[in-house]
């Protein structure tokens, strides 16, 4: 009997001891303090070279390629990530985790990158009537601007993402250069649209009377019957719109809406936002999310992309439902296509746009989220401040082990070869993209800190555009010139006839002639073929570079025999800006290049032509064979024409595919293959082309896989069920292992303003600023500006000016009497914005004092 | 199927309509199981589909994905509107073509149905298989090994051992061993991958003595027996996350099961004949219980076919189950139906073999006699 009850009570611990754990709590995390807002900006004129880097290595090394002998790439859980690396099962996890799991990685004593997560805003029907009959109060821009300050977007800040991110209330990213670049306008604004929720009330319920809504005992109704807010609220993703969107339902309610919250995931809700037709009133409000994933100098486009019918999502009822003041749509459009004589036009342009988008408020920006990628204390990497580790060229080139050279390196990530690689149309998972990056060499390098590109294989490069475009140039390896005209030569290539495999010149196609709006003349090294090697150990020559200007071509002609109609509209769209390139030089080589696309930076404007496919970098001799087999009909590089054909997606890697390639590898080397004879002939001899058949041969042999590129790793293998693969050092790379360690932490300004708690009114005051990296000064030729606005008691700005410079890291704000004579008694403030050159990141301080007369 | 008579009667009638009785029920039983298949396999199709709604889904998202990947791609920056939208347009007409969206759901549906009768998979929408193909045959015969494996280490020993536990609980009715498993089979309320989670914490994060999931090592030894000594090392933490799961409700229904049969007059006549325990199991509980056990084998082994969709991804184990929770996710209908039809022909071929396995193994039982 005393048994039987003792097997029953410890029956019910046992269920109870289940249910408790199945039900407990997530631990109580601190909440990391919020960064500082922060981007850098378009450059106005030319400047001296910013040093990039916080601290240079120290010891100079002899070691060819990257640190490490061995990356492994695996997948990890991202739940399971900080643990893996704390029981030392991974070294890193280069995707980012989500800002409610930054007390953890911090917990852990791990380190961590930053970069940018999602951010989030509320999309807003604008339909004016619908047709339910229903009451749309965001069919007016009133209405939708109150919502700015009906919401606290600190608190969603601090309770959804736990201080992670940022309070975002522009369509462009807060810590981009277009932020930066607009400091004081943005500041200003953001004090304007701060959160007041009896000042979203008043204006809300002036609006909603004058929409004949009348409030019923706190409740809006119309028509007799309540006023429903149908609101979107979607549930999937990162699920961090769950809890917005409740939080944004509830200060609707709080001032008399009635909201009924439809939880739904992308594929339910998608059909009702994206292609229903707004007028059908299935919904007032979306919790939409967006990502920007590489440091964007320019940003204009976006006010055309979210508010205008003109956007590239006017394919959407919804779209083509927002109806932009004149003046809005004008600038949102000038500003898509820089449709300005200078920089200063454009920031005019800007500013005003900002302000409309605020006040029009066809969504409303809530946070700019940040995710974080842990790894081990040992683990030093360089990380882009927009792409994080895994998205970033550089990280791979500076992944180590802190003092040491050599070791194998765990890299874990949510997955990996998710699709066939191929460099034409293979996988565009960034999982893939990944692990791709550490192979991959290339002509320019892009700066993790400010989005501008270094030389990596070409040597410098000269910049000509058309007087009264607004372009500038910030580094010191481009030379950038204006005229008034520049004409294409007539010799240059400027499309390909695929009938006759050659090339069609300016002089064919353009009889009267051409001119183009850019020209870019980029030197490469006079070595650059002899210390440029393939991982088959084949040498670099113009061949992989002409073959890549071939590629964009061929395939897209439909009389070509790798005709694939999924290129044929990427041509189109490339040829509206392409006008032409010219060889002027095989050895060194020189190659100028003519387009009508233009970006505002100079170091943007250059094209290197170097043979990096759209998905992968690749020799001519790769895709020779993989040309063969599409040929005959055996492998497609895009995944449509694969389908279409019903044959295998090509895939360098794995599957049926490298069978296919590897009886194409025999028949031409048999026959010492020349892909586009007519062309390449000129660059390739038949002894050459046996010879790089010979070295792919041995590389498939021992690595069994046909990803050859030029980066400092090498693919070695590859296991395809098992989800891993490893990266090896390549030992022929052309340069040193520490090539790119000047680029260490980003040089974030540190910030400190000091001076008179009390100033009188009329008199002067005077404000010491400090600025420093990692406590020395920062020194001025780093500094683009410090700039500093003054707020009044009604946090209104009475003041924009610059601050002074008075040595390295040393600045001072001057206050006249006639500037503290504008002020009442009370508390004002004065905020500091430190824009660097080396990072596109700003900072803001503020310092606060009291005025008395 | 008809249960005739007692057991030692010994009904051996033979009649020369046997074998037309037989081949009757079987054209009959093929027949019906047959449309069984087209029926479930045509409403996996339409539930897959939602009906036609997945048609309206995978528009919006073709639209939105094409959208973005034109707006990021620099080289589109300074197209104009009507450029930029004719080049989508282009685009996401193309992509619709190839999902097959340019067709009416009921002929597509009747093409799935008909491919999968015939076991044509075809291609998939948008999965590959690890290696890179888009043929449903590769998808699904890539994670099949080890999908068996894990299953199949598991579920095997579960069944071998909680029927040599029970038979032996049987015999102790009442026992102390008996009542530890009553009161433990409330775990089983908790599903493996719940348990999983603790494995991994003690053995991998806290002891570090086993790894916290994959199939095998990374980079997998090269050694075939370092690879196989790997993957076992592997296996340890699921296959025990599946067994503790079910361990103890399996053996207590399978101890429920034969006290039944224990306790038959027959089995009493035998323990007070003075037969040996073992006899007694082998001839007068395990025998009539027969049936049972090995419709049970049978469903396990073609169950081994489903995979452990949330175990698999606890323990990054390259299952089937992910496989097709990754279908369903991306609404995947030639993986979905490929998945079906296979375990939809393994279940009716099952069924109808066990039939005659019955019949078999019990000779109260006769194939095709009675309605």
């Amino acid at each position: 009997m005393l048994r039987n009850r003792l097997m029953t009570v410890l029956g019910l611990i046992l269920v109870a001891s289940m249910v408790l754990a199945a039900c407990g709590t997530p631990a109580a995390t601190e909440a990391p303090a919020a960064e500082a807002p922060a981007a850098t900006e378009a450059p106005a004129e030319p400047t001296a070279v910013p040093e990039p880097t916080a601290e240079p290595t120290p010891v100079p090394t002899t070691r060819k390629g990257g640190w490490l002998d061995e990356i492994v790439f695996s997948v990890v859980d991202a739940d399971a990530a900080v643990t893996q690396i704390q029981a030392q099962a991974i070294d890193i996890y280069a995707s980012g985790l989500s800002s409610a799991d930054l007390p953890a990685i911090k917990d852990a004593g791990l380190k961590y990158s930053s970069q940018n997560g999602l951010y989030y805003e509320l999309t807003f029907n604008p339909a004016s009537e619908f047709a339910t009959g229903a009451l749309n109060p965001f069919s007016s821009a009133k209405v939708r601007e109150a919502m700015n300050w009906l919401i606290d977007r600190e608190y969603i800040n601090q309770e959804v993402y736990a201080g992670g991110g940022l309070a975002k209330f522009f369509t462009i990213t807060t810590q981009f250069p277009d932020y930066a670049d607009q400091a004081e306008v943005v500041r200003g604004l953001e004090a304007k649209y701060a959160y007041d929720t009896e000042k979203a009330k008043a204006a809300i319920d002036a609006e909603m009377l004058a929409m004949g809504a009348e409030l019923v005992d706190g409740k809006w109704n119309y028509n007799g019957a309540p006023v429903t807010l149908i609101f979107l609220i979607r549930n999937d993703s990162d699920g961090t719109r769950v809890p917005i969107g409740d939080y944004v339902a509830n200060q609707l309610e709080s001032i008399g809406f009635t909201v009924d919250r439809q939880y739904k995931t992308s594929s339910e809700a998608s059909p009702l936002w994206v292609l229903g037709d707004p007028a059908d009133g299935a919904w007032h409000i979306y919790t939409g999310a967006w990502s920007a994933t590489v440091i964007d100098r320019d940003q204009g486009d976006n006010f055309q992309f979210f508010d205008t019918p003109s956007s590239a999502y006017g394919f959407s009822p919804l779209w083509q439902a927002y109806t932009p003041s004149e003046e809005y749509a004008k600038l949102a459009d000038d500003l898509a296509y820089n449709r300005f004589q200078n920089l200063e036009e454009r920031k005019a342009a800007f500013s005003r746009a900002l302000e409309l988008s605020l006040e029009e408020s066809w969504h409303v920006w809530l946070i700019d989220g940040k995710n974080f990628a842990p790894y081990s204390e040992n683990v030093e990497v360089t990380y882009d401040l927009a792409a994080g580790i895994d998205g970033a060229q550089i990280a791979a080139y500076t992944l180590r082990f802190a003092g040491q050279e050599g070791g194998q390196m765990k890299w874990g990530q949510p997955d990996l070869l998710v699709d066939p690689w191929n460099p034409i149309a293979g996988s565009n998972w960034a999982f893939d993209a990944s692990a791709q990056r550490g192979t991959t060499g290339a002509g320019v390098m892009y700066d993790p800190h400010t989005g501008l590109v270094n030389p990596l294989r070409i040597e410098r490069a000269e910049v000509t555009v058309t007087e009264g475009l607004p372009v500038g140039k910030t580094l010191e390896w481009v030379d950038l010139a204006f005229e008034a005209e520049i004409a294409v030569p007539a010799e240059a290539y400027a499309d390909w006839d695929a009938v006759n495999q050659k090339w069609v010149t300016v002089g064919e196609k353009f009889p009267e002639g051409a001119t183009a709006q850019v020209k870019s003349v980029v030197y490469y090294p006079a070595d650059l073929y002899e210390t440029v090697k393939w991982h088959d150990g084949s040498n670099f020559s113009f061949a992989d570079m002409m073959l890549g200007m071939v590629m964009t071509f061929d395939p897209a002609k439909p009389e070509s025999k790798l005709y694939d109609e999924s290129r044929a509209s990427n041509l189109d769209s490339f040829l509206s800006v392409f006008k032409g390139f010219k060889v002027v030089s095989v050895e060194p080589l020189v190659i100028e290049y003519y387009s009508d696309g233009y970006s505002l930076d100079a170091e943007l404007n250059v094209s290197t032509m170097w043979p990096q496919y759209g998905y992968g970098e690749a020799p001519w001799h790769t895709i020779a064979i993989a040309n063969l087999a599409e040929e005959n009909g055996e492998l497609a590089y895009s995944a449509d024409k694969a389908d279409a054909a019903e044959i295998e997606w090509t895939s360098f890697i794995g599957g049926p595919s490298l069978e296919i390639l590897a009886k194409y590898l025999d028949q031409a080397e048999a026959e010492a293959y020349i892909p586009y004879a007519s062309v390449l002939g000129e660059y390739v001899t038949a002894e050459e082309a046996a010879a790089r058949y010979a070295n792919l041969k041995a590389f498939y042999g021992e690595h069994s896989h046909f990803w050859v590129s030029s980066g400092p790793y090498l693919l070695d293998k590859v296991f395809t069920t098992e989800k891993s693969l490893t990266l090896k050092n390549f030992a022929d790379y052309a340069d040193l292992a520490d090539r790119w360690a000047v680029y260490g932490e980003p040089k974030i300004a540190e910030v400190e303003v000091d001076g008179s708690a009390n100033v009188t009114i009329g008199g002067e005051a005077s404000f010491d600023v400090f600025v420093t990296f990692g406590g020395e000064a920062y020194p001025q030729a780093d500094i683009k500006t410090v700039k500093y606005i003054l707020y009044n008691a009604k946090n209104e700005i009475v003041a924009v000016g610059e601050a002074e410079a008075v040595a390295d890291g040393q600045y001072v704000v001057n206050l006249t009497s006639e500037m503290t004579k504008a002020f009442e008694a009370g508390a004002n403030k004065l905020e500091i914005a430190v824009v660097p050159f080396p990072v596109s990141i700003p900072t803001f301080t503020t310092f606060d004092f009291v005025t008395a007369p | 199927m008809n249960l005739g008579s007692q057991p030692g009667e010994g009904s051996k009638k033979k009649s020369g309509s046997a074998f037309g009785r037989v081949a009757r029920y079987t054209a009959v039983r093929i027949f019906t199981l047959f449309v069984t298949i087209i029926i479930g396999v045509y409403l996996t199709i339409m539930i897959a589909n939602m009906g036609g709604y997945v048609d309206e889904i995978m528009r919006g998202e073709i639209r939105e994905r094409i959208t973005m990947q034109v707006v990021a791609n620099p080289a589109n920056k300074n197209l104009a509107p009507d450029a930029r939208n004719k080049l989508v347009q282009e685009k996401v007409a193309l992509e619709e073509e190839r999902l097959g969206l340019n067709r009416p759901l009921a002929v597509r549906s009747l093409n799935y149905l008909s491919n999968a009768l015939t076991l044509n998979l075809g291609r998939a929408i948008n999965m590959t298989s690890d290696s890179g193909s888009k043929q449903v045959r590769l998808i699904i015969l890539e994670r099949l090994p080890s999908t068996l494996l894990l299953m199949g280490t598991a579920n095997l020993f579960l069944f071998f051992v909680s029927i040599f536990l029970a038979l032996g609980l049987s015999r102790r009715y009442g026992s102390f061993w008996d009542k530890l498993i009553i009161t433990l089979s409330p775990t089983s309320a908790a599903p493996p991958w719940f348990y999983g989670i603790f494995l991994i914490l003690i053995f991998a994060a806290i002891f570090k003595v086993l790894p916290f999931g994959g199939m095998v090592s990374a980079p997998p030894p090269e050694n075939p027996l370092d690879y196989t000594l790997s993957v076992l090392e592997h296996l340890i933490l699921p296959s025990s996350a599946l067994i503790i799961s079910a361990i103890f409700i399996s053996i207590y229904n399978w101890r429920t099961f034969f006290l039944i049969y224990s306790s038959e007059d027959y089995v009493e006549m035998a323990k007070a004949k003075g037969l040996p325990a073992r006899d007694i199991e082998s001839r007068y509980i395990l025998r009539p219980t027969l049936p049972t056990i090995i419709t049970n084998f049978a469903l396990l082994l073609i169950g081994l076919w489903t995979g452990a969709i949330i175990t698999e991804t606890i323990f990054q184990w390259p299952g089937l189950g992910r496989t097709m929770y990754r279908a369903i996710g991306l609404y995947d209908t030639p993986v979905i139906v490929g998945s079906t039809i296979i375990y939809a022909y393994l279940l009716a071929l099952t069924v109808f073999l066990l039939d005659f396995v019955y019949a078999l193994v019990d000779p109260r039982v006769k194939v095709g006699e009675g309605n």
